[in-house]
């Protein structure tokens, strides 16, 4: 019962990053050391460590609640980092500018009066400053993220009228218009249709070729086999971490979803080989 | 018979100009700051401010007569503005708790006022305002603050937009939420200031909240929303001065001119309201789906605050028909004359 997922052949698919591939020796742009996180110095997160490393990919896999967010968060500086350390591009505090973050969809007032566009011009505010008013170069880093999630026919329309995808899309554009190095997105396949999810995996596997280094939290096992090169387990702490085919381990999702046997079964159904177990 | 006349001739007299000057541009700014309120929901907080404000007015107003309310105003307004952003960010307490320490501070500024020997007459005049007779000093002080308070809102727009539309994304981005938020309520609190000579510390909110929840019914453009908000509050200032001039030199009836300009901006609430919900209906019959539909949330929200508005508008109403404070009501349009 306890075998080793990895040893299952692979559903091989265009674009799906070679597993066995060594992580690059290039200086990662995100070290993670036996961090602990805590929301008004209530423990939520503890001793986790891993790096990141330019046009990598890292799967965020556990129940709710198992501090996907609130690392997701730490690394953001939203939350104490009450042990440990977290660097950005060798920093403790992260250059600006240099993290784009997408929250989890349906976060967000759907009435809020804004267009598509002017939503992923926020993504230009920081790099901005306080007085300056977006200019050409702005607006042209804005149709180009639009253009590389697809939406720049949707520019123009307000930001509540796009389906949840295409919102999700939109507000990837947003954290791609900032120029990230690093990029955190927070259960962004959540409620996603094929072509939304489809569009999106493109879009990651773009910003990689492009060294950008992505953390994704998702429950989908099946995605992060597409996606990504390594995976962090975690339920309150670090399960494990490593390349897919060492740290995807039966053992070690079964040690992570330990208390919610139900939704473990429901991700061993998406995974390529497992389907029926 | 000239049915605009009424609309011009009433400003050529120097009190009702200084009304108008001092109302167009606490309006302007009012409409601006007042879209952020609406955008961030901030209309609880507005209204505590509004009463945090007024012991600092008292005080003000008891030490140093009309010249020294706005100094007193001033320095509460500040002061009010960072412990409610403090309290507010701080979680550690809920609405009711912020009410209590509101309340408790507006009951300070009621017993401040009332150590004056003319305590009734003081307590409407700040309450309630004095709008016709204000003084060409205070016009002056009115916008200095009424500028001090744009600029605030102006420097930081694009951030404070982005603050509105998501809070954690904003934060993600490396704005600090308690500098911003500080920065805002500040300038929340200088309108309040800059509001409450003119038309009293209870009616404040309605300038504040009516023409950002006007604006969010006509457009859906988001930089459209600061000229539509200032223009309908410019331009409910202008007529509800020239009807309550009208109705008191024309016809006899005394109105206070405050409570008149609020009513009249509830009543332009109310039009745009009826409006934007016959124009979401044809549209749905239409099949046109353009536009904010007007939620039953965003409806009542709005609507809530209008009540409240009407509501303590009335008691100004009242209170001006009252035996005790007909005087002043009568003061109020008969300055000048």
């Amino acid at each position: 019962m306890h075998e080793n997922l990895s040893q299952q052949q692979p559903d091989q698919r265009p674009g799906q990053p070679n597993q066995l591939q060594a992580r690059s020796n290039a200086p990662a742009v995100l070290t993670v050391d036996a961090a602990s996180f805590a929301y008004e110095q209530k423990p939520a997160l503890e001793n986790v460590s891993f790096d990141i490393r330019p046009g990598e990919a890292i799967a965020l896999i556990g129940p709710n609640g198992s501090g996907k967010s609130t690392l997701l968060k730490g690394i953001l500086g939203l939350i104490s980092t009450v042990a440990g350390s977290v660097r950005v591009l060798g920093e403790e505090t992260p250059p600006a500018g240099s993290i784009g973050y997408v929250p989890q969809g349906g976060e967000l007032d759907p009435e809020f009066p804004a267009s598509l566009e002017q939503v992923v011009m926020m993504g230009r505010y920081r790099g901005l400053g306080w007085l300056r008013l977006p200019g050409r170069t702005d607006r042209r880093a804005v149709g180009d993220a639009l253009d590389a999630v697809g939406l720049a026919h949707r520019a123009k329309n307000r930001f509540g009228e796009l389906s949840g995808g295409q919102q999700q899309r939109g507000l990837l554009a947003r954290a791609i218009a900032s120029g990230p190095r690093l990029l955190l997105l927070d259960e962004p396949f959540n409620g996603l249709d094929q072509k939304n999810r489809d569009a999106l995996i493109g879009t990651i596997e773009r910003l990689k070729a492009d060294g950008v280094a992505i953390l994704v939290s998702t429950h989908d096992l099946e995605l992060a086999r597409a996606v990504c090169d390594c995976v962090l387990l975690l339920n309150g702490g670090q399960v494990a971490f490593g390349p897919l085919d060492t740290a995807l381990t039966l053992d070690n999702v079964q040690e992570a979803f330990r208390e919610v046997g139900v939704e473990m079964d429901e991700h061993t159904l998406v995974v390529p080989g497992h389907e029926g177990h | 018979m000239d049915l605009l006349g009424p609309l011009f001739e009433a400003f050529s007299l120097p009190f009702m100009a200084r009304a108008l000057a001092v109302l167009v541009v606490l309006s302007l700014v009012a409409g601006v700051v007042g879209v952020l309120v609406n955008l961030r929901g901030l209309e609880f907080i507005s209204d505590g401010l509004t009463h945090a404000v007024f012991p600092g007015i008292a005080i003000g107003f008891v030490w140093g007569g009309r010249d020294g309310l706005f100094a007193g105003a001033m320095i509460a307004a500040v002061l009010s503005a960072v412990v409610l952003t403090l309290l507010v960010r701080r979680a550690v307490t809920s609405d009711a708790a912020i009410a209590i320490v509101l309340t408790a501070m507006f009951s300070i500024g009621i017993i401040v006022v009332s150590r004056d020997s003319d305590y009734a007459g003081q307590l409407e005049q700040l309450l309630f305002g004095r709008l016709l007779t204000v003084t060409g000093a205070e016009v002056v002080k009115t916008i200095v603050i009424c500028v001090i308070a744009l600029l605030l809102v102006v420097l930081t727009l694009k951030e404070q937009l982005f603050r509105a539309f998501d809070r954690t994304g904003s934060a993600a981005a490396g704005y600090r939420p308690l500098l911003l938020d500080l920065v805002l309520n500040v300038a929340i609190a200088l309108v309040v200031v800059a509001a409450s000579s003119a038309v009293g510390n209870l009616l404040v909110l309605a300038v504040l909240i009516v023409p950002g929840a006007v604006a969010r019914l006509v457009t859906v453009r988001l930089w459209v929303l600061f000229p539509v908000a200032a223009a309908f509050a410019a331009l409910a200032a202008w007529v509800g001065l020239a009807i309550g001039f009208e109705a008191s030199v024309g016809g006899g009836v005394d109105l206070p001119s405050g409570a008149t300009v609020v009513l009249v901006l509830v009543a332009g609430y109310a039009v745009a309201l009826l409006a934007r919900l016959t124009i979401d209906r044809v549209r749905r019959g239409g099949s046109l789906g353009r536009g904010a539909p007007v939620t039953r949330e965003r409806a009542t929200r709005a609507w809530s605050m209008s009540a409240q508005v009407a509501h303590e508008t009335d008691a100004a109403g009242k209170d001006a028909a009252g035996d005790g404070h007909a005087d002043h009501g009568h003061a109020d349009h008969g300055a000048g004359r």
